[in-house]
C-alpha cells in the first residue's frame, strides 16, 4: 500500500508539526536554572582562587580583579533578566563563564610575573645594601687617605709666601 | 670636622641608606580589616528613608573597603528582619535576603555601589540589615565577616 498525499493526511502533518514545534523543549528558550548560576559562580569562585594566589606572588592583578567584577555584573544582570528575556540571561551567563575562565588561565602567568619581579627587587635591595656597607667601610678605611691625596693635588702647587 | 664626628655621620648615613634599600622588601605587619557602610541616597552618611510604601524602590549605596593585605572576594547581603532579629559582631541575622551584590576588590580598594531596593509586605519598624561577607578559598564559602549595618522602617501599603 503507497502512501498518499491527500489534505486528510496533509492537516494531521502539519498538526504534528505546530505541535512539536510549540513544544517547550524545541521551540523556545528554557530559563536559566538555579544550577546554571551555580556554576557560572563556581567558576567565578575558582577564578578568584587563581587570581589570589598571583596576588600573594606579587602579580599585577588589577586587570584580572576588574574582568572578575564585570563577569559578576553579567552574572547579577542574568539574574535580574532571567524572567524577562531567558535568552540574554543564558547568554549573559555563558559570557561570564568565559570571562571567568580567561582570567583564571591569565592568572598563572600574571603570578609567575610577580615572583619573578619581587626576587629581582629582593636580589636589587640585598645588593644596593652591600655595595652601601662596602663602600661606607672603603670610605672609613681609606677616606683619610683618599682626601689628603686629593687635597694635596688640588692644593699643592700653590706656593705659600710670609706677607710682611 | 674631626675624626669621630665624621666616623658618626658615616655610620648614620650608612644605616639610613642600607634601611631604605632595603624597605621594599620588609614584611608589611598592618593589621588587616575590611570595612562595610551604608550611604543615603545623596552618597552621604544620613538622609536615610524612614518611611516607604510596598512596591516602592528605596534607594541607598554600599560602601566595601578592603584592607586585607590580599585581593578579597565579598558578598554584600541586604535582609529584612524586625525588631526582635539577632544580629552581632558574630552572629549573622536569621532572616530572608532581599538582595545579594558581589564585589572583588584589590587591597586597599574601595567600592561604593548602589542599591535598589523594593519591599513587598507592609510593617512597623522593619529592619533592614546589612551584611559583609568574604569567600574563603579553603572552604570555597563566603564566612560572615561581622560586620554588619542596620535601618529602621515603617513600610505602609500605599
Amino acid at each position: 500500500m503507497g502512501f498518499r498525499l491527500s489534505c486528510g493526511n496533509l492537516f494531521v502533518f502539519a498538526s504534528l508539526l505546530l505541535l512539536i514545534l510549540s513544544s517547550p523543549l524545541v521551540s523556545r528558550t528554557q530559563a536559566a536554572s538555579q544550577s546554571d548560576f551555580g556554576g557560572a559562580q563556581s567558576v567565578v569562585q575558582s577564578a578568584f582562587s587563581a587570581v589570589q594566589n598571583a596576588d600573594r606572588l606579587g602579580g599585577n592583578v588589577t586587570a584580572l580583579v576588574a574582568q572578575l567584577n564585570g563577569a559578576l555584573s553579567l552574572i547579577q544582570k542574568a539574574s535580574a533578566e532571567n524572567a524577562t528575556n531567558p535568552a540574554q540571561a543564558a547568554k549573559d551567563l555563558a559570557n561570564a563563564t568565559s570571562v571567568a575562565q580567561k582570567v583564571a588561565s591569565a592568572a598563572g602567568p600574571v603570578g609567575q610575573q610577580g615572583s619573578a619581579a619581587r626576587q629581582l627587587q629582593f636580589y636589587l635591595s640585598v645588593g644596593s645594601a652591600a655595595v652601601i656597607v662596602a663602600v661606607a667601610s672603603l670610605i672609613y678605611i681609606f677616606g683619610d687617605r683618599i682626601y689628603r691625596r686629593l687635597w694635596l693635588r688640588a692644593y699643592g702647587s700653590y706656593e705659600v709666601r710670609k706677607i710682611g | 670636622m674631626d675624626k669621630e664626628t665624621a666616623t658618626i655621620a658615616l655610620a648614620v648615613v650608612t644605616i639610613l641608606a642600607v634601611f631604605a634599600a632595603v624597605y621594599p622588601i620588609l614584611p608589611q605587619n598592618s593589621e588587616p580589616f575590611s570595612e562595610l557602610g551604608v550611604l543615603g541616597p545623596n552618597l552621604k552618611i544620613g538622609g536615610y528613608p524612614t518611611n516607604a510604601t510596598v512596591g516602592q524602590q528605596i534607594s541607598l549605596f554600599g560602601y566595601v573597603g578592603n584592607h586585607e593585605g590580599m585581593v578579597s572576594y565579598y558578598q554584600f547581603l541586604v535582609k529584612l528582619g524586625n525588631q526582635s532579629t539577632v544580629v552581632s559582631n558574630t552572629t549573622a541575622a536569621t532572616a530572608p535576603v532581599v538582595l545579594t551584590t558581589y564585589e572583588v576588590l584589590a587591597n586597599n580598594q574601595t567600592v561604593t555601589f548602589p542599591l535598589s531596593i523594593v519591599l513587598h509586605q507592609p510593617g512597623t519598624n522593619e529592619k533592614l540589615i546589612f551584611e559583609l561577607w568574604r569567600f574563603d578559598p579553603n572552604t570555597s564559602s563566603f564566612g560572615y565577616t561581622g560586620l554588619w549595618d542596620q535601618l529602621f522602617l515603617n513600610v505602609t501599603s500605599h
